[in-house]
């Protein structure tokens, strides 16, 4: 078991330098430091000392793979490559090409981010599981196909309908809570209440539909027949025995969401105006700062293969087929 | 008006190459009982046939707004399409700013200076919105004497499709008027009542677009004056391309990687299991936010090669989807790559390799016609989730460009207006219904061939006799 | 006393449906069925005559789509059908317990075995803590698990197939229930775990004095625990008789033709194998092995040998029969000498030539001599391909049979050869039977001229008569075209009849080799004895 587990943790590390040759590429090869430059210093009038300037500021005027200026070792080491990859690897993100600190950003606008995304996941939790519990329980039913209509229809509707009609009804018409912002502390809540709601809102039609589908492929099986010859109750059957069952799918696919909760959701913080990690990324989508959005891409990739690597965890925790082996 | 000849944008082309590969897939499907078997199912439900009904009247608005002539009416050239022509009268009489639906006086008051010199502020008549009329009072018996005419139209045209229907379903039902009543039953053997009623209503709004639109903005105007009907058709054929087209772009990787990887195994299974772990392991949202930066720095630094506005436009939804597909073409991969892994231990896989059949030929015959149902099932599923992509990146300037027509960009121009008073809420509502009408097509649809062409839920679901029987008397 | 008036179970002119309320499929017509405290009934029938629906209905836990649309069960004369249904949860359990055929997946998979006895005892016999626990692991011990203590802490997937089914009879006898339902406990497992399992059945219900209906299709089984047999066609009931006047002589036609189509373990007189026939083929020490990773490295530590060290060899015309239980290797080392596995070592001769060291391009020209044909007939075809394409595609792959019109007349002669009809080549694989898809398969193999056919369990699949049938088939092809056959089978029976000379295979070796009169009347090897002893026989009283 723990060697699966440090199996698993390796596989990560490969992964991990695929991701960094990715965006290296995208970011420094696709286009040039010098378009980098330009586009921060201004298009039309921008002279190549400027250019060469700003990319010794921020240490861009390195060659990508291979420096020849420099000796021995360090002709492959002292390489654009291998210092961003070293950076990036020991958590130094420097500075944004506006000038700020990455770092001190990232750390400051963590809280808000998961403010807002953790509730919503338990939330949304909590209120799909319960929902296809009891669909599942009263299959075939008529509240079982009007659930269904239900779903279908929550999915269709896009998520800006979601933000933009809650905003309009609750925050503007009913003026129940602020439209956007932010506070920090007890006060946050009044700015929580609604983006927490709507993102909540708009993921569950298609998870109740996805649970219920695993509840039912569950009580299929035959060791809910077997249950039920047992003589156990229904409420039993459901509960203890299916549940238990359906969990281990469903956890795992939660648990590999888990570290994506600190990047935020980029467009409900958007709306809302929350000045969490979703809304720092548009922003520096919007002032096209390279520099952020690749840090962003590897923070994103990381937490993701965590999350990989928390789902193995889970399997291990939550069935005793992989546990015991 | 059309100087220069037919432009056939790369968008365009890629659509047509996707209509042909359908209408391939279908005479193929007609000959093959086990491709036509699921999707007689599939029509055999009254609520995917007509949902099938309003994808394939989106799918033809889009197919019309995709043939592009030249044109070079104004100062400038431009490229407009059949659909264009078609709504001549919407395009080409724009107001001036907001208006808001069926009105004949602009939604802001503007300074007008009276003949005798004084100023006033007024709501000013719009230029082309009820512009018939002589007096507005007389909109409402207008509006309504021209519906009702609407209303008789798609009526009309109604009960002939009735008629046709009957006319095919004669014989089975002895008799045209038996025929009728077998269809308004919903006693046929084809779900004819569902695709007629979806039919109905769809010529209903027809009829009163065919009416009404040319004399209001029957949906108001945006902001530079564009009226809001127009924008939001012109917005279908963005919509269905990037529903389709991603997955289009992305399958034929998805199927080489992934049964290459299930049947071959060692190395090629690493390599391939490698990259689309990496590639999945970048959060989408960002790959596609960088794929977007990339791609505005490349086209500001090389804006002289695009000929037109249009065929930039074109080239960025090309490249929107290209990213797409790149971030959905894991999860298809994935799980072909686990059904070829079961498929290849399956005993007619050995019985190949026994008779002497040489691995491409496994492949062809044995493993690409059972994997089909995956793609099948996935390019459906997938089509409604990209749709609505479509709007939220779009919303945060990574989506199409800004001057290309997009319920995205219809959203993203409007939302900041609700908070005016009165709300101009017309733009939002419009591109939201016109959004949410075909997801909702294609979800119900996407529903009903999951539910033909995947075995497993067929055996969950237990509905033959056969099989049940099977199931429960063991052996 | 009162109740022995009435029967434990009574059920009366059941009916069971499927489909549609207008146009029903029936499945169960018109059931009477009684059994007495202390007595054991046996449900015979063949796949589909609705044995198992039977013992459904009984218990009220029919699928969705089956429904009851007449008659009643009456238990101590008490009617089940109406009772509400949570008094039907007190009886389901308490008063009627069920074992269901495959333990593997009837056992939920993350909870305790000690659990799901324990949550039996806490319903019917509000039994709690210290005495629970006690009682749990009494149960264990009563059906044959060792260290009960440290069992009930562990889960079905660290129990072997064996004790899964022991398992399941503890939860099912955990409510102590009058009557217990056993739905073929025994078709999962081997001969030798068959009879351990049939003998703890049997004793349980004879200490406990319960009713048992057993369900089974083999005849073998039923002779061994049966009071009374009833047998099953079609969802009707064709006899009931008690088990001596039923086994000596079955009064309906149906039952007398499913005892003659029994293959049985007797000698046989006329069919004598060719004599000084070549050698056709010649394994020599054939290893097949399988690594076992472990580690962070998943380097791979040992090596399973499912093939260990087998030699054998078989005359142009002769029929050699390997049998061993499952897991013993026999289909590895089918597989591994058509070369569809790799060899780790040792050489495989067909008319001489070492096939173990054939290039895959060389050895593909080779195929057409060695064919295949496998258990599973639905798995063995490719369901999206035309019947008339399945036989064709060994020939087009080896380049045989000429032209195209040609390959179709050769494919339509191969049908009927088989015995099915010409015009079934343009058919799917579905719309065919067990017994029908098993000839395709085997016209498949025929189609590129094969001299040696392996085949791999071809009728463990099928009912007895179609296995009969298939079985004359073979034998049939044999004679006519002078084939030879390694024929890889679990059943004794089937070897005796078809079979030249018999290879007993355990655990990767070859025990013991011979002829048929040798092995099976006068085995050398304590494992085959042990195999033979375990076969129920029919006619010799049960132990």
């Amino acid at each position: 078991m723990s060697a699966y587990l440090i199996r698993r943790l390796l596989y990560a590390l490969p992964i991990l330098v695929g991701v960094n040759v990715i965006t290296f590429l995208l970011f420094f090869v696709v286009n040039t430091p010098d378009d980098m430059a330009r586009m921060q210093l201004g298009e039309r009038h921008v002279t190549q000392e400027a250019i060469d300037k700003w990319k010794a500021e921020r240490g861009y005027d390195r060659p990508l793979f291979w420096n020849g200026a420099a000796s021995g070792f360090e002709q492959a080491t002292d390489t654009l490559f291998i210092r961003s990859t070293v950076r990036l690897f020991t958590f130094d993100f420097g500075r944004s090409d506006g000038g700020r600190d990455i770092g001190g950003d990232l750390r400051q606008r963590m809280g808000p981010s998961l403010a807002i995304a953790v509730p919503v996941l338990l939330l949304q939790l909590v209120a799909a599981l319960g929902w296809a519990l009891v669909i599942a329980w009263l299959r075939g039913s008529r509240l079982d196909v009007a659930s269904a209509l239900v779903c279908v229809a929550m999915m269709s509707v896009s998520g800006l309908f979601y933000i933009i009609g809650g905003q309009y009804l609750v925050a503007k018409l009913w003026r129940l809570v602020p439209i956007s912002g932010y506070d920090y502390g007890l006060a946050s809540i009044k700015f929580l209440v609604l983006p927490v709601v709507i993102g909540m809102l708009i993921a569950l039609g298609p998870n109740v539909r996805w649970y219920r589908t695993i509840f039912l492929e569950e009580m299929g099986r035959e060791y809910v027949r077997m249950a039920r010859a047992k003589g156990l109750s229904d409420a039993r059957v459901l509960f203890v025995h299916v549940l238990r069952n359906a969990l281990i799918p469903i956890l795992t696919g939660v648990v590999v969401l888990l570290p994506s909760l600190f990047l935020g959701a980029l467009i409900t913080e958007a709306f809302f105006a929350i000045p969490g990690l979703g809304s720092y990324t548009i922003d520096a989508l919007q002032a096209q700062d390279f520099a952020i959005v690749r840090t962003m891409v590897f923070l994103g990739s990381l937490l993701y293969i965590v999350g990989l690597l928390l789902t193995d965890l889970s399997y291990v925790v939550a069935d005793p087929r992989v546990r015991l082996q | 008006m059309i100087q220069g000849g037919l432009v056939v944008l790369a968008s365009d082309a890629c659509l047509f190459v996707l209509v042909a590969s359908a209408l391939a897939y279908w005479t193929i499907a007609r000959r093959h009982e086990h491709l036509r078997a699921p999707w007689r199912e599939v029509w055999a439900r009254p609520a995917a046939a007509g949902a099938a009904v309003v994808l394939g009247f989106f799918i033809a608005i889009a197919l019309v707004d995709s043939i592009h002539f030249s044109t070079r009416d104004e100062a400038q050239d431009d490229v407009v399409s059949l659909l264009d022509l078609a709504l001549e009268s919407l395009r080409t009489h724009p107001e001036t700013s907001y208006s808001a639906p069926f009105a004949t006086h602009a939604y802001s008051r503007e300074t007008v200076r009276l003949p005798d010199g004084r100023v006033h502020r007024e709501y000013p008549r719009l230029v082309s919105g009820g512009a018939h009329l002589v007096a507005p009072t007389e909109r409402p018996a207008d509006i309504a004497r021209r519906a009702v005419l609407g209303l008789a139209l798609g009526l009309a045209s109604g009960a002939l499709a009735l008629l046709g229907a009957a006319c095919v379903e004669r014989r089975r039902h002895g008799g045209l008027a038996a025929a009728c009543r077998a269809i308004v039953g919903g006693r046929t053997r084809r779900p004819w009542r569902s695709l007629l009623a979806v039919g109905c209503a769809i010529a209903l709004l027809l009829g009163l677009g065919i009416a009404l639109a040319p004399w209001y903005h029957v949906l108001g105007t945006d902001k530079v004056g564009t009226d809001v009907l127009y924008q939001a058709l012109k917005s279908v054929r963005t919509g269905i391309l990037i529903g389709s087209l991603t997955t289009f772009i992305s399958l034929p990787f998805a199927l080489a990687l992934g049964v290459a990887a299930g049947y071959f195994r060692g190395p090629v299974d690493d390599a391939v299991q490698y990259l689309y772990t990496t590639l999945s392991s970048i959060p989408g949202v960002l790959l596609i936010a960088a794929a977007a930066l990339l791609l505005d720095v490349h086209m500001s630094r090389h804006a002289d090669t695009f000929d037109s506005l249009a065929a930039r436009a074109d080239l960025r939804l090309l490249a929107l989807c290209g990213i797409l597909g790149i971030t959905s073409w894991t999860s298809l991969c994935r799980l072909l790559r686990a059904e070829t892994l079961k498929l290849r231990e399956v005993e007619y896989v050995a019985a190949a390799q026994a008779l002497g059949v040489r691995s491409p030929a496994i492949i062809r015959r044995h493993l690409l016609p059972n994997v089909m149902h995956i793609v099948m099932i996935t390019t459906v599923l997938d089509f409604s989730g990209l749709v609505l992509a479509e709007a939220a990146l779009t919303y945060i300037d990574i989506g199409v460009d800004p001057s290309m027509e997009s319920w995205g960009n219809m959203i993203n121009a409007a939302r900041l207006e609700l908070a005016r008073e009165p709300a101009v809420w017309w733009s939002l509502v419009a591109a939201l219904v016109f959004m949410f009408v075909l997801v909702l097509a294609a979800n119900v649809f996407a529903d009903a061939v999951r539910d033909a062409f995947d075995p497993r839920l067929r055996r969950v679901g237990a509905e033959s006799i056969a099989t049940l029987a099977q199931e429960t008397s063991h052996r | 006393m009162n109740a022995s008036s009435v029967p434990l179970l009574a059920v009366d002119g059941l009916r069971v449906e499927f489909g549609p309320a207008a146009a029903p499929a029936i499945a169960i017509n018109d059931l009477h069925l009684t059994i007495e405290r202390g007595e054991t009934l046996v449900l015979v029938g063949e796949s589909g005559s609705g044995k198992s629906l039977t013992a459904l209905a009984i218990t009220r836990l029919l699928p969705a789509a089956a429904r009851i649309t007449g008659g009643g069960v009456w238990l101590d004369g008490a009617n089940l059908f109406t009772l509400p249904s949570a008094a039907m949860t007190k009886i389901r359990g308490r008063r009627i317990g069920f074992i269901f055929q495959e333990p593997q997946v009837a056992l939920n998979p993350v909870m305790r075995i000690g659990d799901q006895i324990a949550e039996v005892m806490q319903r019917h016999l509000g039994l709690r803590g210290a005495e629970l626990r006690t009682r749990v692991t009494d149960a264990l011990r009563a059906v044959g698990i060792p260290e009960p203590e440290r069992r009930a802490r562990e889960y079905s997937h660290q129990y072997s197939g064996g004790m899964k089914q022991r398992a399941m009879i503890a939860i099912a006898l955990a409510g102590e229930p009058d009557l217990l339902i056993a739905d073929e406990p025994t078709t999962a497992l081997d001969v030798t775990l068959q009879a351990q399992i049939l003998d703890l059945l049997k004793a349980e219900q004879r200490r406990r004095g319960m009713g048992m209906l057993f369900i089974t299709h083999d005849f073998g089984v039923a002779w061994q625990v049966a009071d009374r047999v009833a047998v099953l066609k079609g969802g009707r009931l064709v006899e009931t008789a008690p088990r001596g006047a039923f086994y000596r002589a079955p009064r309906d036609a149906y039952s007398r033709a499913l005892f003659a189509a029994l293959p049985k373990l007797e000698r046989r007189a006329s069919y004598e194998r060719p004599l000084a026939a070549p050698a056709l083929l010649e394994v020599e020490n054939l290893r097949i092995e399988f690594p076992i990773r472990k580690g962070v490295f998943r380097r791979v530590v040992d090596r399973v040998r499912a093939v260990d060290d087998v030699s054998l060899a078989i005359a142009e015309g002769e029929t050699l029969a390997v049998v061993g239980e499952s897991g013993s290797g026999k289909t590895t080392m089918g597989r591994g000498i058509l070369r569809l596995l790799p060899l780790a070592g040792g050489a495989v001769r067909f008319r001489g030539e070492d096939l173990a060291g054939l290039s895959e391009a060389a050895l593909r020209r080779r195929r057409r001599h060695l064919q295949i044909v496998f258990q599973d007939s639905y798995a063995a075809m490719n369901p999206r391909m035309l019947v008339g394409d399945i036989v064709a595609e060994g020939m087009v792959a080896q380049d045989l049979g000429g032209s195209r019109a040609a390959r179709a007349a050769r494919v339509r002669e191969l049908l009927e050869q088989v015995g099915l009809e010409p015009g079934h080549a343009a058919r799917y694989p579905h719309e065919f039977s067990g017994g029908q898809r098993q000839r395709i398969c085997i016209a498949r193999a025929l189609a590129v001229e094969p001299t040696l056919i392996v085949c791999d369990e071809p009728t463990s699949a099928l009912d007895v008569s179609v296995q009969a049938q298939i079985l004359d088939l073979l034998r049939d092809l044999q004679q006519r075209l002078g084939l030879s056959f390694l024929f890889i089978t679990h059943n004794l029976g089937v070897v005796a009849q078809l079979a030249h000379r018999v290879a007993v295979m355990h655990r990767g070796r070859i025990v013991e080799q011979g002829t048929v009169e040798q092995v099976l009347f006068a085995p050398a090897h304590d494992y085959t004895r042990q195999l033979l002893a375990a076969v129920p026989k029919i006619g010799a009283e049960a132990t």
